[in-house]
Parts: C-alpha cells; structure tokens; sequence
C-alpha cells in the first residue's frame, strides 16, 4: 500500500471535538467522565479510552483572541523513538507510513511511552499494555478514511496518498502565507518524516508543541552504544577465561597446583 | 590439614551471597525484558510478566542485603566498613599489584608489593562493584517508580542496562578467578568456610598475613 498522509489544517478546525468522538465510536472506546483544563479543552492528556482529543490555547494578540485548537493523537513518524525504545519488538511499522503496537508482544514495560519526543503512547495499567492511536489502519487497510477524518466536518482533516495529499497541504500553507507569513507545515520534516501532518499558524510552542522533538541521546546511547559495547565486554571476558583456562593448562599451572597442595598436606601432616 | 587463616567474616560471606545469588537473579530476569531473543527463557518462571515482579522483589534483596551488612557494631558489619575503607585507598602498591593482572591472570607471575587483606586487583574489582552497584541500584528504582517521559527515567535506561551488562562481564572474570585459576582459586573455601590456606594467605597478602592473620592461624 502506498505511503499515506493525513492533513490536519488547524486553520479550519473548529474545536467540536467529534473527531475525538468518532474515534471513540469507531475503536470502541467507552465515553469518560471529563472536567474542564483550560479554555474548551476537557481532556488533559490522552486515556486507555481516548485515543485523540482537542488541545486549546487562547492567544491574546492586539485586544484580539485566537483559539490554538490542536487534534492530538499519535504522529506515526518514519524513524519513531518508541520503536527503537521497544525491547519486545512489539512496535512495527506499515508500508503505508503506519505505527502500530502488536498487543500480544508488548509487556508493558513503558520504554515507548518514556522515549516519545510527543509523549504518545502510553501505558494501560489494567491491561499492562501500552495503546496509542492506531491510525484507523483497519479502516485505511480497507479503503476507508480514519474516522477522524471521515467525521471532521470543515475538513481540516484530510486523507490520501502522501504524493496527492502533500501538495494540497503546501499549497494550502503558501495561501494563508500571503496573510499570515508564520503558517507553516509541522511534522514532515520531523522524526524521519510524520505520517499525520499539521499546518499551524504559529510557532509549534503556542500549540503546546515541542520546537524540535527529536529522539533523546539517551535512547542512541543505549541502544547503538551500550547494547555493543556490553556485548562486546561479555564475550572479550568469557574469551580471555578461556583463553586463561588453556593457557594455565599448557603451563601445566594445573598439574603443579595438584602437586603442590599434596606437599602442603604432608607438611601439614608431620 | 593444611594451616588455615581466619579470612572472611560470616557477616562478609553473607553479604557476598546476597549480593552475588540475587545479581544472578537479577541478570537473568533482566534480559529478559533487556533482550528479545531471552524472552521465551522466561516461561522458566512462569512468563515475562511473573519475571519482572521477581526482578523488583529480588532488587529489594539485592538493595536489603547490601545495606543491612554495613549496619551494626557486629564483627560482620565492621569487617564491610573495613572492606570499603580499604578497597577505596588506592596506593601504589596496589597499582604496583594490579598491573601484572594480565599476567596472572594468564598464569603468569610477576613479583610484587606485599599487599594489604585486600590486593591491588581485589580493590579494582572492588570498585567497580561498588560503583555499578550503586548505579544500577539507583536507575532500577527510577525507573520502578518514575512516571511520564522525563530525562531523569530516559537517562536511567542506558546506565542501568550498561552497568548490568559490565557487571556481568566483570562476573564471569570473577568466577574465573575464584573458580577455575589455579592459583586464586584457593580462595574459593574463604567465601564458603571463612578459612583460607596460610600459605596461599602469605604469598598473595603478605602484609596482612604478618600483621593479622598470622594470629589466627589454625591446622
């Protein structure tokens, strides 16, 4: 399956939040007793039973308000940090651009959730499993839209073929451009490249974004330094005893200790 | 029988054991969830999600015993206080000792300084334990008890898998030493009994022979 893009244009958005509700319906995932943050957001972070939520920010500029509205939901990068975090190899990716969790595999151990420069996935207690967005690759495999995408009304959800949808969104960010010189795309220049791509109107920080997430060194160094060198420091230590053993056995270190302990016992016997 | 030196404390054997049977544990159900490829070793246990309550209870073991033997005005705890002083003053003639360590190790022999209870390479090894003991300690509980992506839990994993990983490596070389070299390898029964040969006492700590465990001497 080609490479897939979803275009979130926050400049349509309008909060209503039936994203949020559509995937409920779709992944079965029971409603939750919410309560206000901030603003309209009713959703501080995302739950085993929800998958995708609006973040608010209201920016006060020239006595004038504006709504930073953000669908949050997981970003499916080519190079994600919670797969090379995963330890069971139960993170894998889809040709179509997907980032997928294989329930069986995963233990539970939070890696992922510890290492995503965006904070994604996280970790189901009860289930002891980690859950995240899954795209809707059950839809997407079947020739279906995400139901976020299906459901947004203004459209400020789109989803195709990377090569259809990629164009829409640039030439999408060089109209608002000629009003608003900070629109700019998010995401497609991220992490090896985002499956789900954003066009914010102002810098990433006013949507609560991180400027550049990146995989955190510590995540390289355990993986692309500790594993090998451990490695190789277990099997030069179990070479140089073996080594020590033949060695000591050619000096015929062996043999003389035999010796000499009989000695020592007839000393100790006289 | 031989003549014997008094060399190991019950107090030092029983932190030893603690420290060394629950590392064991702690290795072994720790890569599990470290390395795929262990994953399936763990049904020896029951599966991967028993395993990984058994790392956190043997941790508490691991941590129990270690603080425990340094606690007390017994003979065992003054013996570890005394073990950590020593093992820490690292002088010339204790560099003088651990450089021929490749030699010995390959049994070979070089002469050197009469060494103190612990030598120059017992006090690297030494060292080292107490530092990746430290390490890895401390790592393991953040990430227990951490929550939500911070730096303090990112940075734990490298250095706990690291000093788990050097540590074992150091292990097998230690096994070796008190195992299989036909040499060092009398010291084997002190871990066990407490008691050590007189003569191999003399030849490798001779400073400590004369000015202590001559006195004990027995056989």
């Amino acid at each position: 399956m080609a490479r897939k893009m979803v275009f979130i244009d926050t400049s349509l958005c309008t909060g209503c939040k039936a994203c949020s509700v559509a995937c409920k319906a779709w992944n079965d995932l029971p409603a939750e007793k919410t309560q206000r943050i901030s603003s309209y957001q009713t959703q501080a972070d995302f739950t085993p039973n929800t998958w995708t939520y609006v973040r608010f920010r209201e920016e006060y500029k020239d006595k004038k308000m504006r709504f930073n509205m953000l669908k949050l939901q997981c970003f499916h990068c080519a190079d994600p940090a919670c797969m090379k975090a995963c330890s069971s190899q139960a993170i894998y990716k889809t040709e179509s651009g997907y980032t997928l969790i294989d329930k069986d595999k995963c233990i539970g151990c939070g890696y992922c959730a510890a290492n995503c420069p965006w904070g994604v996935p996280k970790i189901d207690e009860a289930a002891n499993k980690a859950y995240k967005c899954t795209g809707c690759i059950d839809r997407v495999e079947s020739g279906m839209k995400p139901a976020c995408a299906q459901t947004c009304q203004p459209g400020a959800i789109q989803f195709g073929d990377y090569d259809e949808i990629m164009p829409q969104a640039q030439a999408r960010v060089a109209e608002l451009q000629l009003t608003n010189p900070k629109a700019h795309l998010y995401g497609n220049e991220l992490m090896g490249g985002t499956t789900y791509v954003y066009l914010l109107q102002d810098r990433p920080d006013a949507y609560g974004l991180p400027l550049n997430p990146t995989t955190p060194i510590s995540l390289t160094l355990w993986k692309d330094i500790v594993y090998p060198l451990g490695g190789i420091a277990i099997g030069a230590s179990a070479a140089a005893i073996t080594c020590g053993v033949i060695v000591n056995l050619v000096r015929g270190n062996y043999a003389n200790r035999a010796k000499n302990i009989a000695a020592s016992h007839d000393e100790g016997g006289k | 029988m031989a003549k014997e030196v008094y060399r190991f404390s019950a107090g030092e054997r029983f932190v030893h054991w603690c420290h060394g049977v629950a590392f064991l544990l702690l290795l072994f159900t720790g890569l599990g969830v470290l390395v795929y490829a262990f994953q399936p070793a763990m049904n020896v246990f029951g599966g991967i999600q028993v395993t990984r309550n058994i790392h956190r209870v043997v941790a508490v073991l691991f941590t129990l015993g270690m603080i425990i033997g340094f606690i007390g005005k017994g003979q065992g705890a003054r013996q570890m206080r005394r073990w950590f002083k020593d093992v820490i003053n690292f002088r010339k003639d204790d560099f003088d000792h651990a450089k021929n360590f490749g030699i010995e190790f390959f049994g070979g022999h070089k002469p050197f300084p009469p060494q103190g209870k612990f030598n120059g390479g017992e006090k690297l090894n030494s060292m080292f334990t107490i530092l990746g003991t430290l390490c890895i300690v401390t790592s393991g509980y953040i990430m227990w008890f951490a929550s939500g992506p911070s730096l303090l839990l990112q940075w734990a994993y490298p250095i706990h898998a690291a000093c788990a990983l050097f540590m074992a490596a150091l292990l097998i070389a230690h096994l070796y030493l008190g195992i299989l070299h036909p040499d060092s390898n009398q010291a084997l029964k002190g871990i066990f009994t407490g008691w050590v040969p007189a003569k191999f006492a003399y030849e490798h700590y001779e400073k400590w022979y004369n000015e202590e465990a001559k006195e004990t001497m027995k056989g």
